[in-house]
């Protein structure tokens, strides 16, 4: 009896194995229709219960029920990976331009066109539409984006009687005005202009606003069709440019600068320049308020004067071909209704400073709330330059990409970068290297 | 029961038991089976295939993935950095963790001490990370600041974006963050000395340093075999604070074959690639573990 109990016990614990690995819930029809799933990559606390509430909002409006779950932006495309793996995709992601791409090269992703007819294609902002465009259409909609500047500390560009740079010889020149040495000990307490190369994803940031700015892109805008390589004469002296920057004009440290080092060294008054997308205000703000009036921004110039096109950023709704036609009805209306003026001016408001919304008319709420209220030069600098200029996010000067995936997944920009600042390799090398490396993954992505 | 009931019974009980011992293992049988045979194998057979993340299907290419490894011309580097990670770091925190247990051996030292000196290893890998970026910046690190003040460095310079000395910090970090368990080993180890060896050594004239490498040495040898054995395999392939302190850089100086692996994965997304890879790495950690042992073993033998 014992022994038949013993027998008993072990076969329910591995019949219990066996369930609990694989059992499949049933989720009747009904239900799954009515419940939304939303991932989003935004877990900062302020922009997440903005998103919270109007999720909330939209599905009381409808009568359904959703479900958003947070995923930081460093678990996005191993998460993304696993769920399009098991099928387990959400209805509809807000993510960065990059993993828009992803999705739409894992086929799993609609296009929104009959979307932004409905909310009004002309009040979109152009560049926004484009840069999720593919196939003559659209695939998500642009929630809100970003824009490099380079931030300035204007009390120093007047103290040292400096212009706005107009090309790069002129910006190269302020930026040495600008090491400044306060206590006459030697060295240098102030450097004109940061370049941080921390190989995870910014340095190829950097490194692509210096790119566009000299007519350097990764594929035509016109025709998609790979054009670093025939460019690496240009690439070259954009890489030269930044080496020689980085040795002459920003702290030795930089190198390995992230995104936390490079901001809090312009908000503490330890470098004089920096690209940014605009979060070091909001940095300011909260860690060295006097500094914020100090604060300016200006377009980085084109290499001989004209810009051809800007370094950007931005987030976008996209909805899953998952589902019941009916169900797919419904994530469509359920984005719909997220867009109007108000709601895309609160969802870019929770962002740090400078997220632009993708509406003109939320741009106008956006303008007019208090908390922007101190900064329309900057508004008005910024806004000008993505619409009179070209603006694109690494890798999809032609629209979506997947190799934009690649680009910010991967190290080799930073490493051959780091390598050319160290002097370890020259910059044909490195520009060869960097060539080699996205020839290869684009071999990968076809 | 007489004699020859008994007898005839025996082999039915031992069947009996033996039928029992196998059901108990079972559930673990298939747990090794499921969890570690079935992807060690489905591992290697990726690893002769041009699988990727961005796709569902795949090929097979033979050693194309080998050749491809073989011929990245960053590949030696990484394999050095490996090593030399691998190496210091194993080597460091055997003799801190040796040095602190023979401390914390003596009388008179509480388990309030042996509890603060295992702080180390409870602490997150992130935590860690962060705590080093923060000491090791340029601008504000206090590290970075003796080494400017001493002239060893720039101003405004960082170990960090060194990289020689990016790769001594990140050692320097894992020593402080591994040396607790080779401790505790070393401690349990020390404890099982019989102390009339030392007091015969004593009697005999030999001083702290002679009973150290006659007697204390040669009893920790077994143990010091599976420490090495165990923190090889762990050290090298552990992923999160070269990736968290340093990224690979700078200029790949701290890249190991774990990153390598990581970036293929999930970077340029060739699972066929990457899993050559981890099993180059394996294999490699395998061939070192065997060689060690035998070599140690066969000069015990040879004793």
């Amino acid at each position: 009896m014992k022994k038949l109990s013993v027998i008993l016990m072990i076969l329910i614990m591995m019949g219990t194995m066996v369930f609990a690995a694989g059992s499949k819930e049933e989720t009747p029809a009904a239900a799954a229709d009515e419940k939304i799933v939303i991932w989003t990559n935004l877990t900062a606390d302020a922009q997440a219960k903005v998103l919270r509430k109007q999720f909330t909002e939209v599905a009381e409006e409808m009568g359904v029920e959703v479900e958003m779950v947070t995923i930081s932006f460093n678990d996005m495309y191993t998460k993304l990976a696993t769920a399009v793996e098991s099928g387990n995709v959400p209805d509809i992601m807000h993510t960065n331009f990059a993993g828009t791409a992803y999705l739409y090269a894992q086929d799993i992703i609609i296009d929104m066109d009959d979307v932004i007819n409905d909310i009004g294609k002309d009040d979109f902002i152009a560049s926004y539409l484009h840069v999720l465009n593919a196939e003559g259409k659209t695939w998500g909609i642009p929630d809100w984006a970003l824009h490099t500047s380079v931030w300035y500390r204007k009390d120093l560009f007047e103290k040292y009687n400096i212009s706005i740079p107009k090309n790069w010889a002129e910006f190269k020149a302020a930026a040495q005005k600008l090491n400044i040495d306060q206590d006459g000990d030697g060295n240098i307490d102030i450097y004109g202009f940061a370049v941080p190369l921390n190989a995870v994803q910014v340095a190829p940031q950097t490194y692509y606003e210096f790119l566009y700015s000299a007519g350097v892109t990764t594929f035509d805008p016109k025709t998609g069709k790979y054009t670093f390589g025939s460019q690496k004469k240009k690439a070259v002296e954009v890489t030269e440019y930044i080496a020689d920057l980085y040795r002459t004009v920003s702290p030795p440290s930089s190198i390995e600068w992230s995104w936390n080092e490079y901001r809090n060294a312009l908000v503490e008054g330890t470098v004089a320049m920096t690209l940014d997308m605009g979060a070091v205000i909001g940095l300011a703000q909260n860690n060295n308020p006097d500094m914020v009036e100090n604060l300016g921004c200006f377009d980085l110039p084109g290499q001989y004067g004209t810009k051809p096109a800007s370094f950007g950023s931005g987030y976008a709704f996209v909805v899953s071909n998952r589902g019941s036609a009916d169900k797919i009805a419904t994530k469509k209306e359920f984005i719909n209704r997220l867009y109007t003026s108000e709601r895309a001016a609160e969802r870019a408001l929770s962002r740090p400073m400078f997220a632009f919304p993708s509406l003109y008319s939320a741009l106008e709420i956006y303008r007019q709330a208090p908390t922007v209220a101190l900064f329309q030069e900057q508004i008005a600098t910024i806004t000008d330059a993505f619409e009179h200029s070209n603006w694109y996010w690494y890798g999809m000067e032609h629209g979506l990409s997947q190799m934009s995936s690649q680009i910010e997944a991967t190290t080799f920009f930073g490493e051959a970068l780091q390598s050319v600042v160290l002097g370890m390799e020259t910059p044909q090398k490195a520009v060869d290297y960097i060539d080699q490396m996205l020839q290869e993954q684009i071999s990968i992505i076809e | 029961m007489d004699h020859m009931q008994r007898t005839r019974q025996k082999p039915r009980y031992h069947a009996q038991r033996q039928t029992l011992g196998i059901i108990f293992i079972i559930p673990i049988v298939l747990f090794l089976l499921i969890f570690i045979v079935y992807p060690v194998l489905y591992n290697i057979i990726l690893s002769f295939t041009d699988a990727k993340l961005l796709s569902r299907q795949f090929s097979w290419v033979g050693f194309k993935n080998y050749q491809k490894i073989f011929t990245n011309m960053r590949f030696p580097t990484y394999v050095k950095n490996t090593i030399v990670w691998t190496v210091a770091s194993v080597a460091g925190q055997l003799l801190l963790g040796l040095s602190i247990a023979l401390m914390i051996n003596r009388k008179g030292s509480g388990t309030g001490l042996r509890s603060f000196l295992l702080i180390p290893y409870v602490v997150p890998a992130v935590a860690i990370a962060l705590v080093t970026k923060w000491i090791m910046n340029g601008d504000y690190g206090i590290i970075s600041w003796w080494f400017q003040n001493l002239g060893m460095m720039a101003h405004r310079q960082s170990p960090l974006a060194i990289p020689g000395s990016a790769m001594a910090t990140l050692v320097i970090v894992n020593v402080w963050r591994s040396y607790p368990f080779p401790m505790l080993i070393y401690w349990a180890a020390l404890k099982s000395i019989d102390k009339e060896l030392y007091e015969a050594a004593s009697v005999d004239g030999a001083g702290a340093i002679q009973s150290f490498f006659a007697i204390t040495l040669p009893h920790l040898k077994d143990t010091t075999i599976v420490l090495i054995v165990l923190r090889i395999v762990w050290t090298a392939t552990y992923f999160d604070l070269p990736w968290l302190i340093t990224g690979g850089g700078p200029a790949g100086s701290t890249t190991h074959l774990p990153i390598m692996i990581y970036q293929a994965s999930f970077g340029t997304f060739q699972t066929g690639y990457a899993s050559g890879l981890s099993v180059l790495l394996g294999l490699s950690l395998f061939l070192c573990v065997v060689f060690y042992v035998r070599k140690t073993i066969a000069s015990d033998t040879h004793k």
